[in-house]
């Protein structure tokens, strides 16, 4: 900032003072360049990720084509854990981000997000631990009872809230109060359907891509939890109440109302969902089995694009054809990244911009 | 009043896949410390006797339907004592009070019934004598703690199967406050920038940090071990260090190259919540400041920063508690299964940015999968995971306490 030479000439026409003013001028200045200095070197450490992939690609001269075969088996693979997922991390996240936002207690939703936030940061690599060597087993024979159980959940809680739902206050503490109904059934189902194994639902391998997608659908519950919740808690409380003014009970404002004004939102958390499955490795690695398998079989094992990566890359000379083929892998992975990333967050901005800035908590 | 019904039921649909995703994450979370815990209890031990006469005296470690394993005694080699029994052929089972448990310094187990056996009371290898039978349940949790105490503050035994994880554990520590160290004042300057300036600048910026801020951990990796490790390490060591080559200096995976690319990874996480901070200041506070005629500059570092300080502390923690759970990046750039030298010790400079170092994530990882002795390796993969899980909740609770003190600071500022 320049040495205004009005205040320092007429104002303070002291020697002492127009010292200082000029030493406090320079130590800004200093502070500024640091600030500036300090962002353009973050600038360049960002940028150096795509521009490294790019460039080390293009200096590349292994003399073997391209292997895009095993490329496009990796990608499918990928898909393929990413859509198991996103079956198991969608429905659970945005029904109790529906909850969450609009029904519930606010002493209940005032504990509930943090801890679902918290659960956010367990490192994948325990996810991957849990599911490949206690869950896998587990799951081998027990995949015809995960579906029944999948099927019989919903029913049960429908034909309950059919028959003892009452719409009253106490609503806001139900997730609480059904805890032993869903535990219940559970225990009710797997106890009824393990004796009765189906032969066509027997995987191949105890690691297949069922089980990398519960594991890694339930990692990534949080997120589409967290980002779901805020979008439905940003729509103005005005709509839900001019809902009930026009005689809609609070299940009515949720779904007629709120969830289509929330709609970008919920389509933002399923793209920031799907980001954080396709480039997910420590599970994938862990519960997948690893080995390329093409194919839409959910029973089979897999092998995706970042654990090609992290069990390749270590032993791969550089500027050989199979560190090529890696960071194809890596750039695949950035540019998929940063697609869905620009979406989601333009989407984001859309909604933040159309909706009135004071419900903004 | 079909309506109303029909809102039930919707409502109870909710709630209960609301407590399913309660049930999942709490079970998970139980599960994974349970195990932990569990895996360093004291056993029982047992003395089964077969049909054909023979007495196996040890540890039952897995159990199905038809048969169970048992961990005997570790005469020659650890991993060279387990038998799978059929229960058909047990005639009888007893846990036998006077049994003694032996734990050598080599990792291996020995079991006797009665007196210590002399040969192996004289063994100087002996890290721990148990009667775990006699015990009763306070000696039992005694026991217990000794061994999660021994479990943070020992290193592994030669074998790498039993023993502590303290290498692992400094390891992580280093690479932690390393990466802190590179993370911190850069992510505090891109969050003063984004806040002071407005212009084509500042959405580059933010938009490079938005975009980058969902790039996946193992991309990092791959920046960490192609520019890093070859393409910079690589030059040092020419450079610098020519006549050591072939043999690399920093050209190889080291604790340098993780902290920076860690660095990398968690900047987004920083930055977004030291703007947040300084954007959440109450605007009085700002313009009072300058009205007393302090520059901007000032006001900033006299004034928003200091206020800003939870902030910057949650960055900190949030980016701590990424980067302690980041194995995959790491697995590219200089993590190993067993370091042959610690990166922090006593001899100078103390820390060494160049060497090789162990990690609890990949210890999780290598214990569980890639470990010679599988019946050894899960527990130890548990215990760390559970170590790994406490870590990561408790700094997480506190950036939430510390995000809730800076609320309540900044209502208290506007009143």
């Amino acid at each position: 900032m320049p040495v205004n030479p009005v205040t320092c000439d007429s104002i303070l026409s002291s020697d002492l003072v127009c010292a200082s003013l000029r030493r406090r001028h320079r130590h800004a200045r200093a502070a500024n360049l640091l600030v500036g200095a300090g962002t353009a070197l973050v600038l360049v450490g960002l940028l150096a990720i795509p521009l490294y992939l790019v460039s080390a690609l293009g200096s590349s001269h292994a003399a073997t084509p391209v292997d895009w075969t095993r490329l496009g088996v990796l990608f499918a693979g990928s898909l393929r854990a990413t859509a198991c997922a996103m079956a198991v991390a969608l429905p659970l996240g945005i029904a109790t981000a529906m909850f969450n936002a609009h029904l519930c207690a606010p002493r209940l939703r005032a504990w509930l997000k943090p801890a679902l936030e918290v659960l956010d940061a367990i490192p994948s690599v325990v996810f991957g631990l849990v599911a490949a060597v206690s869950f896998a087993p587990w799951l081998k024979t027990h995949v015809a009872s995960m579906l029944a159980f999948v099927v019989a959940l919903p029913c049960v809680l429908l034909a309950c809230g059919f028959a003892f739902g009452a719409s009253s206050r106490r609503d806001g503490w139900l997730p609480l109060w059904l805890l032993p109904l869903v535990v219940a059934t559970a225990a009710l189902v797997f106890a009824l359907a393990s004796q009765r194994e189906v032969a066509m639902l027997q995987p191949s391998s105890p690691w297949n891509a069922m089980l990398v997608g519960l594991a890694l659908g339930v990692a990534a519950l949080p997120l589409v939890f967290s980002v779901a919740e805020d979008a439905l808690f940003l729509v103005p409380h005005s709509h839900a109440q001019a809902a009930f003014a026009l005689g809609a009970t609070r299940w009515q404002a949720l779904t007629t109302v709120i969830l289509p004004a929330a709609g970008s939102g919920l389509f933002a958390a399923a793209l920031l969902g799907f980001m954080r499955c396709f480039g997910e490795t420590m599970i994938v690695l862990m519960a997948s089995g690893n080995t390329a398998i093409a194919g839409f079989d959910p029973l089979s094992g897999l092998r995706s694009l970042g654990a090609d990566i992290a069990l390749g890359m270590p032993d791969a000379a550089p500027a050989s054809a199979a560190w090529r083929d890696l960071l194809i892998a890596a750039l695949v992975l950035l540019a998929l990244n940063m697609l869905f990333g620009v979406t989601a967050q333009l989407v984001r901005e859309r909604l933040r911009r159309r909706m009135p800035s004071e419900t903004v908590a | 009043m079909k309506g109303v019904r029909e809102g039930a039921a919707g409502t109870w649909l909710l709630g209960g896949i609301a407590a399913a995703c309660i049930a999942i994450m709490l079970g998970l979370l139980v599960f994974t410390l349970g195990m932990g815990l569990a895996s360093l209890w004291p056993a029982r031990v047992e003395r089964i006797e077969l049909r054909d006469g023979a007495v196996l005296l040890g540890e039952i470690v897995a159990t199905d339907a038809t048969s169970l394993v048992m961990r005997g005694d570790e005469a020659e080699r650890i991993g060279g004592g387990y038998r799978r029994v059929r229960r058909a052929d047990i005639r009888a089972r007893d846990v036998p009070v006077d049994a003694v448990v032996l734990q050598l310094g080599d990792g291996r187990r020995r079991f006797a019934v009665g007196e210590t056996p002399a040969e192996l009371a004289q063994a100087h290898l002996m890290t721990e004598v148990l009667r775990p039978n006699a015990m009763g349940p306070f000696e039992r949790t005694g026991v217990f703690l000794r061994h999660l105490f021994a479990f943070v503050t020992t290193p592994p035994d030669a074998s790498n199967l039993s023993g502590g994880v303290l290498p692992a554990l400094i390891g992580t520590v280093t690479l932690v406050l390393l990466m802190s160290v590179l993370v911190m004042p850069l992510g505090i300057a891109t969050a003063v920038y984004l806040h002071q300036r407005r212009g084509p600048g500042m959405r580059i910026v933010r938009a490079a940090i938005d975009t980058l801020a969902g790039v996946p951990a193992i991309v990092y990796g791959v920046l960490g071990l192609g520019l890093f490790v070859h393409g910079v390490g690589g030059g040092i060591d020419r450079w610098f260090y020519p006549d050591r080559l072939p043999m690399p200096t920093f050209g190889s995976g080291g604790l340098l190259w993780a902290a920076l690319t860690l660095a990398l990874l968690t900047l987004p996480v920083v930055v977004v919540s030291v703007e947040q901070g300084l954007a959440r200041i109450p605007a009085g506070l700002r313009t009072g400041s300058l009205a007393l005629g302090a520059t901007r500059e000032e006001t900033l570092w006299r004034l928003l920063l200091p206020a800003a300080r939870p902030a910057v502390l949650t960055g900190l923690i949030m980016a701590i508690s990424r980067a302690a759970g980041s194995v995959a990046p790491l697995m590219l750039v200089g993590m190993v299964k067993l370091a042959p030298a610690s990166p922090l010790d006593g001899a100078f400079p103390y820390v060494h940015p160049s060497r090789q170092f162990m990690h609890l994530g990949f210890a999780v990882y290598d214990a569980a999968l890639a470990s010679p002795d599988a019946i050894r390796g899960v527990p130890r993969a548990y215990a760390c995971a559970m170590l790994l899980v406490s870590v990561v909740i408790v700094l997480n609770l506190s950036a939430i306490l510390l995000r809730n003190r800076l609320r309540d600071r900044y209502r208290a500022l506007e009143t």
